[in-house]
């Protein structure tokens, strides 16, 4: 027995004696890094994770600085920011008041600042019904996430689609149950469209749907619509693009059954021209269904098109590391570099006014 | 302080005569050190879902427990889906658990041969370690669709008279919860039981069949009365840990808060657990933060009770059986 004994002691400390090698190391090499560049932690929006997943390496090869981002939902960026346990938080909704005061920490708020461009969209699993051939309407749209359509062969929507041979099946609403920047977008198109959905459920990152089933996350919802004939959801373009998913064309102001391209992206944000962009982006900039004018007629914008901001403190001491990976996001080069990803390049004045509202960022 | 306190209590105790030895004293520090700090961060995590609930609880009151939906937008929250979601769901995997559990049991301790029960036992206590979101992933990956496709259309068909096996809607729905939770209870329960009839005294068994009964009959007259208790106990842990499970079911059940009391199983629902998984770092208001604590103190108390009744029912059946507890 005190051979047994002397072989697990010796084990135990053979092991610590790991542990705390590897530890010193491991600190060691941290170290190392730091001196080099610096890392960023960021955590939220998973609609802008796919850009980061270009961005990150790039700059790190650039400027030798790491960006380590989490693909944790908006909602959860928010509150990781708040809680300051990131450096920066994405989300493809703006701050609402509440979260913009759960965000001041010791008197230090935080800034909502865009960064990407990009949008969501309806896709839908319905047999014998390809990517971009069925078409809807907003109204139309609202009305079958209302419950008030709730077959795929209703006159509401055969009407539109004359061409098309429309199954007699129940329609499956789908929607994602956790908060996200899309349900934000999605709901607040269809406040914009329908006045009893503005009214009965309204727009946020988490509504109360009047019928339907949740997925959990961009994954979950396309995991029901893959399985369920007749379902309809929403998830972000360039998630759509990448799972191969069987996106709805849908009738933007000017009467166009458009679809989610960059060029129509683009279309839709140059709304912001004839807008005035509010202090601070306080309370965002929504380009939902831009409407038609006489001077400009948004003929192909994609009228679910949103921004998606970055979270900063108003106050870090991480102020000049976070600074300089904005400043090289807005650069023309990076908006370009995720257009594949269906991301369009951010309008000029937004631009302008994102790199006026970074000076407000101190260390 | 409180180490130096319990350090001056050690030359007290009956062993004075032998030397103090520092290893005795590092154990009894360590030791108490750490069921103090486990006691005082039960209070703290208490203290802070009832702070945090104070203005949820003061602007619905008990009315929120009654009220159906859950909307950011007009600050209107109720609990009721949740309630009865997380009843249904717990007790329906409860359902379906305990005989496959018992039977799993029954197979390992008294038919089995030896070779086979190491290597099931073994494996059954490893659906235990499998973390909740891979099952969830599971369950809406691979047996939601399957649910949807064959089973529920099935039952339908055949049961459609009873309102629980109404028609069907996608492959997230309050069925597959259950089945997910049916799934991850079933280890524990099934190996508290294993424990508890490998405890039967052999002498009573034995008698029984020595008095010609068959083997049934001695499970069904010596064994199960013996472990009635424990059994039960036994469920009633698993009871609380289907209460408490969040993840996978916010993956499978398919959240939908605004049905309230609804019978059909093949609806998409919603339990505390999920929604609590769903909003808490979402949350748009202040009220809905503080809604979302009270959820969360409805959650503990039913979880307390739990296990309270679950150690009520094994001390009782411990001072039956003669065994100290």
């Amino acid at each position: 027995m005190p051979k047994h004994g002397m072989l697990i002691r010796s084990i135990l400390v053979l092991a610590a004696a790991a542990l705390l090698a590897s530890i010193a190391v491991g600190s060691a090499a941290a170290g190392h890094k730091s001196r080099q560049g610096g890392t960023l932690r960021g955590a939220g929006s998973s609609l802008v994770a796919p850009a980061f997943s270009i961005w990150a390496p790039a700059y790190q090869s650039a400027k030798g600085v790491t960006v380590n981002y989490s693909s944790v939902g908006s909602g959860a960026g928010i509150a990781q920011i708040s809680a300051r346990t990131v450096d920066f938080g994405a989300s493809d909704a703006p701050f609402s008041t509440a979260q913009a005061q759960g965000c001041v920490v010791n008197g230090v708020g935080c800034i909502n600042i865009p960064w990407a461009l990009a949008a969501t969209g309806p896709v839908v699993n319905i047999p014998g019904v390809g990517t971009l051939q069925l078409k809807l309407t907003g109204p139309v749209l609202a009305k079958i996430y209302l419950g008030q359509i709730t077959n795929w062969s209703d006159p509401a929507i055969t009407k539109l689609n004359p061409g098309l041979n429309l199954p007699n099946m129940a329609i499956h609403v789908v929607y994602r149950s956790d908060g996200s920047g899309d349900t934000y977008a999605f709901t607040n198109y269809l406040s914009k469209v329908s006045k009893q959905w503005a009214s009965q459920v309204g727009y946020a990152t988490t509504v109360n749907w009047p019928t339907g089933t949740g997925g959990h996350g961009n994954n979950g919802v396309a995991a029901v619509i893959g399985a369920t004939s007749g379902s309809i959801g929403y998830v972000s373009t360039a998630y759509t693009i990448a799972n191969h998913l069987r996106i709805a064309r849908l009738k933007n102001a000017s009467g166009r059954y458009a679809a989610p391209t960059v060029r129509a992206i683009e279309s839709a944000a140059s709304l912001v021209n004839s807008r005035k962009i509010p202090k601070n982006f306080v309370g965002g900039l929504s380009i939902v269904n831009p409407p038609k004018t006489k001077t400009h007629k948004y003929t192909n914008a994609w009228p679910i098109s949103t921004f998606t901001y970055v979270l900063v403190p108003l106050k870090t001491p991480q102020a000049a590391l976070i600074k300089s990976l904005i400043k090289w996001v807005l650069q023309p080069a990076q908006q370009k570099s995720i257009q594949h990803l269906v991301f369009a390049p951010m309008p000029t004045v937004v631009v302008k006014a994102a790199e006026k509202a970074l000076n407000k960022i101190s260390s | 302080m409180s180490t130096l306190d319990t350090t001056s209590d050690v030359p007290r105790r009956p062993f004075s005569g032998r030397r103090v030895r520092l290893g005795d004293l590092l154990l009894q520090g360590v030791a108490g050190l750490a069921a103090l700090g486990a006691t005082v961060l039960v209070g703290l995590i208490a203290y802070k879902i009832v702070e945090g609930s104070r203005l949820s609880i003061s602007t619905f009151g008990l009315g929120f427990l009654q009220r159906v939906g859950w909307d950011p937008v007009h600050n209107l929250f109720g609990a009721e889906t949740f309630l009865f979601g997380t009843a249904v769901t717990s007790i329906g995997a409860l359902i379906l658990a305990t005989p496959l559990a018992l039977g799993i049991a029954l197979f390992l301790t008294e038919l089995a041969p030896n070779w086979v029960r190491g290597p099931v036992t073994a494996l059954v206590e490893t659906l235990a370690a499998i973390p909740s979101v891979v099952i969830g992933l599971w369950g809406i990956l691979v047996l939601g669709p399957v649910l949807l496709n064959d089973v529920m259309p099935a039952l339908h068909s055949a049961l459609g008279f009873i309102p629980l096996f109404g028609p069907t809607s996608t492959g997230a729905s309050v069925f597959t919860a259950i089945i997910v939770l049916t799934i991850m209870i079933l280890p524990i329960v099934s190996s508290i039981s294993r424990e508890l009839f490998l405890g039967v005294p052999s002498e009573l068994k034995e008698a029984a069949l020595g008095l010609g009964t068959t083997r049934w009959e001695m499970v069904r007259g010596v064994i199960l009365p013996y472990t009635r208790g424990g059994v039960a106990a036994a469920m009633i842990l698993g009871l609380g840990r289907a209460l408490g499970e969040a993840v996978a079911v916010a993956q499978v059940i398919g959240s939908f808060s605004g049905n309230g009391i609804s019978w059909n199983l093949f609806n998409p629902g919603n339990s505390i657990g999920s929604e609590l998984v769903n909003e808490f770092l979402n949350y748009s208001t202040t009220l809905e933060l503080s809604s979302l604590f009270y959820l969360a103190l409805i959650l503990l108390v039913f979880s307390l009770a739990v296990n309270l009744l679950a150690q009520v029912i094994v001390r009782r059946v411990a001072r039956r059986q003669g065994f100290v507890s």
